[in-house]
C-alpha cells in the first residue's frame, strides 16, 4: 500500500511537472476547463507497514497470533485487499444475533426523537408551572406589603405615644407629690403608691359618674325625638 | 550619463532572467521562524538546564490543576461553588473564525464549490479534533465576518449569530449537525475507517440536553422544520440589515441545496454502506432486517 500511495505521489508531481515544462498542454487543460481551481487534495499518511505482498494469515495454523483470527481482522483484512482477501463480504455486516442485540440495546439506551421532544417539553412545562407558582406567591405577598408597612408604622408611632404619654404622667404624679408632701419623694416608696392608687381611685370614680350621666341624657333623649316628629 | 529607454526596464529585465516562482525556490521569510532551542548544550551542559532540582518540577509532572498533595482539595472540601461542575465532561467544540475559513479558501486548501463538513475542514489542516478529549466538533465564531466574502455551504456543529448572518449574507448555506463521538472519529478519518472495512453506522441522535439546540431554527439545527429556517433566514436579513440573495436561480443551487440525512454521515454515502478503498468499490447491504436498521 505505502508503495503504491509513493508511486501515485510521484506519478502527481510528473504530471505537474510536465505541466509547468510544456506549456501547451497547460494552456489547452486550462481553456478546456475555464478556470481550474487548484485544490489541496487529501493527503493520507503512509501505513507503516510493508506490504508489498498481501499478508493472509492462516486460520488452522497455531503459530498465528489470536487476534489475527478475529472477525474484527477479517474486516480489516477485507478492507485491506478487497476481495482478494478470500473473506466472504457478508460478513462484513453484524449477524442475525448480532443485529438483534444491537437493536436492543439501541431501543434501551437512545430513544427516538419523539419521545426525546415529549420529555422535554414534559420538564420545560413543570419547570414554568413551578416558575409561575412562585411568582404567584411573591406576587401577592408584593400586593401586602403596602398595608403591612402602614400597619408596622402605625403600632411604632402608637409606642412612641405611649411612652411619652407614660412619662408626662410620671412627671406629672411626681410634681402631685410633691405638691402634696412638699418634698420630692422616691417613686418607689410605699407613700409615693399609696398616692397613685388614691390618684387612680380618683380618676375610676370620675370615670364612672361622667358615664352615668351620659347614660341619663341618652335615657332622657329617646323620649323627645317622637314628640319632635308628632 | 545613460537613461535607459523604458522606465523600470531593468528592472524588468532582471525580472524576466530570474528563475520562475515555483516550490523548489520557495522559502519561509527571512525571521519568520524560530529555532527550536536546544537544552543541555554549552558551558552547562551537564547541569540542571534551567529547571531546577529533582522533583515534579525538573520532570515537568506536575499534578491536574486543583490537586493539594492528597489532602482534601478545596473544591472538595467547600463545595459550594458550582463553576466548575462537570468540567472534565463538558463538550469540547473548538473555534474556526471565518477570518481562517477564508484563509482556508483563499487558498485553495478548502473547495467552496463542494459542501463543506468536518472532513474537508480536518484534510485541509484548518481544524483539529480530537474526539477522545471531549471534542464534539466545531464551532464558527465571528471574527473576521466583515471581510468574509465566500459563497458555501457549510456544517458546522455550533455557530455564532453573527457567523450566521456572514455566511448567509453571501448567499451561502449553513447547517449545525450533531456527531456522536463514534461518528466524529469516522467523519474526521474516513481512509482510516474504510480501511477497518466496516460498514458506516448510523449518526446517532444528540442527547435531550442537545436536542433542544439542534431543533431550534435560529440555529439552523440540522433537526429544525426547513420552513421555520426559511422564516428564520428573513429574521435574521432585517435584524443585520442586509438583502437575503436568492439562491433558488444561482449557479450552484444544487451545490448549496445539499443536506445530509439525519442519519447520514458522509454525503453521498448511506449509513450500511461498506466503502472498500483496495477495488475502490462500495458494498451495500441486501438483507431486509439490515437495511430497515440502517434505514430507521
Amino acid at each position: 500500500m505505502a508503495a503504491s500511495m509513493l508511486c501515485r505521489r510521484t506519478a502527481a508531481t510528473y504530471r505537474t511537472l510536465n505541466g509547468i515544462s510544456s506549456s501547451n498542454a497547460v494552456l489547452s487543460l486550462n481553456s478546456r476547463c475555464g478556470f481550474l481551481l487548484q485544490t489541496a487534495s487529501y493527503n493520507p499518511k503512509p501505513l507503516k507497514l510493508n506490504l508489498g505482498e498481501s499478508y493472509i494469515p492462516d486460520k488452522n495454523s497455531e503459530k498465528t497470533p489470536e487476534w489475527q483470527k478475529t472477525a474484527r481482522y477479517d474486516r480489516k483484512l477485507f478492507g485491506r485487499y478487497g476481495s482478494a482477501s478470500g473473506i466472504d463480504p457478508a460478513s462484513l455486516w453484524p449477524s442475525k444475533e448480532q443485529l438483534d442485540r444491537i437493536i436492543a440495546e439501541e431501543r434501551e439506551w437512545n430513544p427516538p426523537l419523539e419521545v426525546m421532544l415529549k420529555n422535554i417539553e414534559a420538564r420545560e412545562r413543570e419547570e414554568t408551572e413551578k416558575r409561575l407558582a412562585k411568582e404567584k406567591i411573591i406576587a401577592d405577598n408584593m400586593a401586602k406589603m403596602p398595608k403591612m408597612v402602614e400597619d408596622w408604622r402605625r403600632q411604632k408611632r402608637e409606642a412612641k405615644q405611649k411612652q411619652k404619654e407614660e412619662k408626662t404622667r410620671r412627671t406629672w404624679l411626681l410634681a402631685q407629690a410633691k405638691e402634696r408632701f412638699g418634698f420630692a419623694v422616691d417613686p418607689r416608696s410605699p407613700k409615693f403608691l399609696e398616692m397613685v392608687a388614691e390618684i387612680e381611685k380618683e380618676e375610676k370614680m370620675r370615670k364612672k359618674l361622667i358615664k352615668r350621666r351620659m347614660k341619663e341624657e341618652k335615657m332622657a333623649a329617646p323620649i323627645t325625638p317622637p314628640a319632635a316628629s308628632s | 550619463m545613460s537613461f535607459t529607454k523604458t522606465p523600470g526596464g531593468k528592472a524588468l529585465d532582471v525580472l524576466h532572467n530570474l528563475p520562475r516562482l515555483s516550490l523548489v525556490n520557495l522559502r519561509p521569510e527571512p525571521g519568520a521562524k524560530k529555532s527550536e532551542k536546544r537544552r543541555g548544550r554549552g558551558q552547562h551542559g551537564g547541569n540542571r538546564s534551567g529547571r531546577g532540582h529533582k522533583g515534579e518540577r525538573q520532570r515537568g509532572t506536575r499534578p491536574r490543576l486543583g490537586f493539594e498533595g492528597g489532602q482534601t482539595p478545596f473544591y472538595l472540601v467547600v463545595p459550594k461553588y458550582g463553576f466548575n461542575e462537570g468540567h472534565s465532561r463538558r463538550p469540547q467544540y473548538h473555534p474556526l473564525s471565518l477570518k481562517r475559513l477564508q484563509y482556508l479558501i483563499d487558498l485553495g486548501r478548502v473547495d467552496p464549490t463542494q459542501p463543506i463538513d468536518l472532513t474537508q475542514l480536518v484534510n485541509a489542516r484548518g481544524v483539529t479534533v480530537q474526539p477522545l478529549k471531549k471534542d464534539y466538533g466545531v464551532q464558527l465564531v465571528d471574527e473576521g465576518a466583515d471581510i468574509f466574502a465566500a459563497k458555501i455551504n457549510i456544517e458546522v456543529q455550533r455557530a455564532s449569530e453573527g457567523a450566521i448572518a456572514a455566511i448567509e449574507r453571501n448567499g451561502g448555506i449553513i447547517t449545525t449537525s450533531f456527531y456522536d463521538p463514534l461518528s466524529l472519529e469516522i467523519l474526521i478519518k474516513p481512509v482510516p475507517f474504510f480501511m477497518r472495512g466496516q460498514p458506516i453506522p448510523k449518526r446517532m441522535l444528540p442527547g435531550e440536553d442537545m436536542v433542544p439546540y439542534y431543533t431550534n431554527a435560529e440555529n439552523r439545527g440540522y433537526l429544525a422544520d426547513p420552513e421555520k429556517i426559511q422564516q428564520a433566514r428573513q429574521v435574521l436579513a432585517q435584524k443585520y440589515g442586509y438583502i437575503l440573495p436568492d439562491i433558488s436561480k444561482d449557479e450552484l443551487y444544487h451545490m448549496l441545496a445539499m443536506r445530509k440525512d439525519v442519519r447520514q454521515i458522509f454525503f453521498g454515502l448511506s449509513p450500511g454502506w461498506v466503502v472498500n478503498m483496495a477495488e475502490k468499490k462500495i458494498l451495500k447491504p441486501t438483507d431486509e432486517k439490515l437495511l430497515k436498521y440502517y434505514s430507521s
